[in-house]
């Protein structure tokens, strides 16, 4: 079973959400977010009072790096301002109120475009600008959390001889199970998204790389796969962070990235199966990026009841996902996997592209942390090879230089160390700090006029 | 015997050699440095804090010394007394600065700012200020975490146990701008300590509009310029929906104190207010 050398942990896997797909109901009222992806936040191109419809452009992209965003549901822009994000800092939004009517419309809408079949109509004549500028309008992003604009991946040098498309199905996080039940349900418009993918970037073959823990959606794959494509679909081991970008290039194809380069230095582009999903959508049935699977659970008493994959609206209040919060006592609600989720401050904000679960956890304070005893756990358990004790002692005393000379910037910010560190330091939360301030000053130093 | 002799001899010339070698090279190879270098380090702080813009208090001494004067260079953890000392070794005439100190532009207390979540982290601002808006629903203010009693190297900083906000001891503050430099949200600003201590200034830093910044926090500054326009010195300008009272212009009347609607407005240092004198009942008619 094919998985990368160095370090890696083994956290409770705790995958019990179903694999159906819970079609959630579209809100009466969406709150979009301007920057949801790397780069530059979209440019709002509506104004307050303007009736808009489903899937029409709202944003514009601003920038290379950057992505359009679209209608989730039609109504009546109530408002373009500020509102408070998921980590509680404010960014643009606009604000949609749909009207009765508009909504009925919507769900039918919709609910045609679920039940439509499969289509294969790849026309032979098809171009890979013309794929990549649908992808570059849909608003597509990468969808396993990183939200770097996928027409921009697509869009490869010759001169890179990038050769393989990785599409990145593991879901290594605990709990996550968003993509397995994407693959589950839907293997045959995954597997004819990444046809449009492979087509559009020009390489010569693609791999579909899932964990062994995941026999429901490797067999769908494999049932909906046509041998004549030039699609594997490869089990990799169950090991975190097996989905990280570096780990599974390395699993898969034993190419090493350098430090501080990207997959195309060594001839891969990675991808998420969700991102294929919504390469077809926008393909196929010409609906922007709007909608995308989320992962409810966590360990609550009464999770049972919600705990599930419900496809929803972008924009949809994280208060209208399909949950309930304990009455009392302390818990965590974390958007997005329990390794590299992020903490939830505001429970009004709205569901971004990025958001690939929610989870309600109990029970997992952090302990007081001890003295290092200079075991090594962390060294072992590193996916990349650094120094994680030494790294947060760095952060911690702010000896940047120091940081930056033990490669600080290549930490993939997976958490393995914390997770193994017996004396339980947050050793993550000092390297990510020392991280971004390296980077940080290593741009300044570049934009500096060179003496 | 036959041995001692001319293990005496040959280690005694080695020792001889080598004197000779070190006299010639001290002699040939002497640095002078001028003695007052050291006189004048003897009289700083010794805390390296880089307030003066030197590498420390070693390079602040040698840039005074190599120019001769102080024009430019003020020590501002050295006392008075000990400024006009180097001044006097330098042969100069110390400069009058104004005394500065650090002020915290954010009042927003656990009473004032409720409390939405918990934090169980690394007690790091810079760590939590990454990662989300912090405890309360404000992102523009203070997090408690005690980032800058940390880098303060006079102690001149404390959290307080009950506000959760760091307390300035103004006899120890010495205006470095450590405290500054080490805040991820720059919530601490270095302003004329005032005279006879008296200060007036804004203490809050959210910068979202009025309704929201008051939802977040009951002594947020929202943007009403009331206190812009009640100032007769024209020190008060408003920038996103804050108001900032400019130091130099500031002549402390406390007029905006007194219009301003959340009491985001602080002052220090003057007069506890008299008891209000019994208002006079007026006759009524009929």
């Amino acid at each position: 079973m094919k998985t990368f050398k160095k370090g890696g942990i083994h956290p409770p896997e705790n995958k019990h959400a179903s694999s159906d797909i819970i079609t959630l109901p579209l809100p009466m009222k969406a709150v979009v977010m301007m920057s949801q992806h790397i780069g530059a936040p979209a440019r709002p191109i509506v104004t307050k009072g303007q009736h808009v419809d489903r899937g029409t452009l709202i944003a514009e992209s601003t920038g290379f790096v950057s992505a359009g965003v679209h209608a989730p549901i039609s109504g009546t822009v109530t408002a373009v301002d500020k509102t408070s994000g998921i980590n509680g800092y404010t960014g643009a939004a606009i604000v949609i109120q749909a009207s009765l009517d508009d909504h009925n419309r919507d769900e039918a809408q919709r609910h045609e475009e679920l039940e439509r079949p499969v289509s294969r109509t790849l026309s032979e004549n098809t171009t890979p600008e013309e794929i990549r500028k649908i992808i570059s309008e849909a608003g597509i992003v990468g969808l396993g959390g990183a939200t770097f604009p996928t027409a921009v991946k697509l869009c490869v040098k010759p001169e890179a001889h990038v050769d393989t498309l990785i599409l990145n199905g593991c879901e290594c996080e605990p709990y996550l199970t968003c993509d397995n039940a994407l693959m589950t349900n839907h293997a045959e418009k995954i597997l004819e998204g990444v046809e449009l993918m492979v087509l559009a970037s020009g390489v010569k073959k693609a791999i579909i790389a899932l964990e062994d823990n995941k026999p429901e959606a490797y067999r769908a794959l494999l049932k909906a796969l046509d041998p004549k494509w030039p699609i594997e679909i490869v089990q990799v081991k169950t090991k975190y962070p097996q989905g990280g970008e570096k780990q599974l290039v390395e699993a898969l194809t034993r190419r090493r990235i350098g430090s501080g380069a990207l997959p195309a230095s060594v001839g891969v582009i990675v991808n998420n199966v969700a991102t294929a999903y919504a390469v077809y959508q926008a393909f196929y049935d010409k609906t922007p990026l709007i909608e995308r699977i989320v992962t409810v659970d966590g360990n609550i008493e009464g999770v049972d009841e919600f705990r599930g994959n419900y496809r929803v609206a972008i924009g949809t209040s994280l208060k209208d996902l399909n949950f309930n919060l304990p009455e009392e006592g302390s818990y965590k609600v974390i958007s997005g996997g329990p390794m590299m989720g992020r903490p939830v401050v505001n429970i009004d904000a709205p569901v971004t592209k990025g958001t690939s679960g929610i989870l309600i956890l109990e029970g997992v304070e952090r302990a007081e942390p001890q003295p290092c005893i200079r075991c090594g756990a962390c060294i072992e358990a590193c996916p990349m090879g650094l120094e994680p004790y030494l790294l947060s002692d760095y952060g911690r005393l702010h000896i940047w230089h120091d940081a930056e000379a033990l490669d600080v910037v290549d930490c993939i910010e997976c958490g393995c160390c914390s997770y193994s560190c017996p004396s339980r330091r947050p050793l993550l939360d000092f390297i990510r700090n020392a991280k971004q301030k390296v980077m940080a000053d290593i741009r300044a130093r570049n934009a500096a006029p060179k003496a | 015997m036959s041995y001692l002799y001319p293990a005496i001899i040959i280690l005694g010339g080695i020792g001889l050699l080598g004197a000779m070698a070190l006299f010639i090279v001290g002699k040939r190879f002497r640095v002078d440095t001028d003695p007052r270098i050291e006189e004048i380090q003897e009289l700083l702080p010794g805390a390296n804090c880089g307030a003066c813009g030197c590498k420390g208090c070693g390079d602040f001494a040698e840039t005074c010394v190599k120019r001769g004067n102080l024009e430019g260079l003020n020590c501002p953890g050295a006392t008075k007394e000990a400024m006009q000392q180097i001044a006097t070794i330098l042969g100069v005439v110390a400069q009058e600065t104004i005394p500065m100190v650090a002020v915290l532009k954010c009042n927003g207390c656990v009473a004032a700012r409720p409390q939405i979540c918990e934090y169980d982290g690394a007690k790091s601002c810079a760590v939590i200020n990454a990662v989300a808006a912090g405890t309360s629903g404000c992102s523009y203010g203070c997090l408690g975490c005690g980032d800058c009693t940390e880098a303060c190297r006079f102690g001149a900083l404390s959290i307080d146990s009950e506000t959760q906000l760091p307390v300035i001891d103004e006899d120890k503050c010495t205006a470095c701008g450590l405290c500054a430099k080490a805040c991820p949200r720059n919530l601490l600003e270095m302003r004329y300590k005032g005279k006879r201590n008296m200060r007036v200034w804004v203490a809050c830093s959210n910068r979202d509009r009025g309704a929201v910044a008051r939802k977040v926090c009951n002594v947020a500054c929202i943007g009403c310029t009331k206190c812009a326009s009640a100032c007769p010195f024209e020190a008060i300008s408003i920038v996103d929906n804050l108001s900032y009272i400019n130091f130099e212009k500031c002549k402390a009347c406390r007029k905006c104190v007194a219009v301003c609607p959340t009491g985001a407005i602080l002052t220090h240092g003057f007069p506890a207010p008299k008891p209000a004198a019994e208002p006079v009942k007026e006759a009524v008619t009929a």
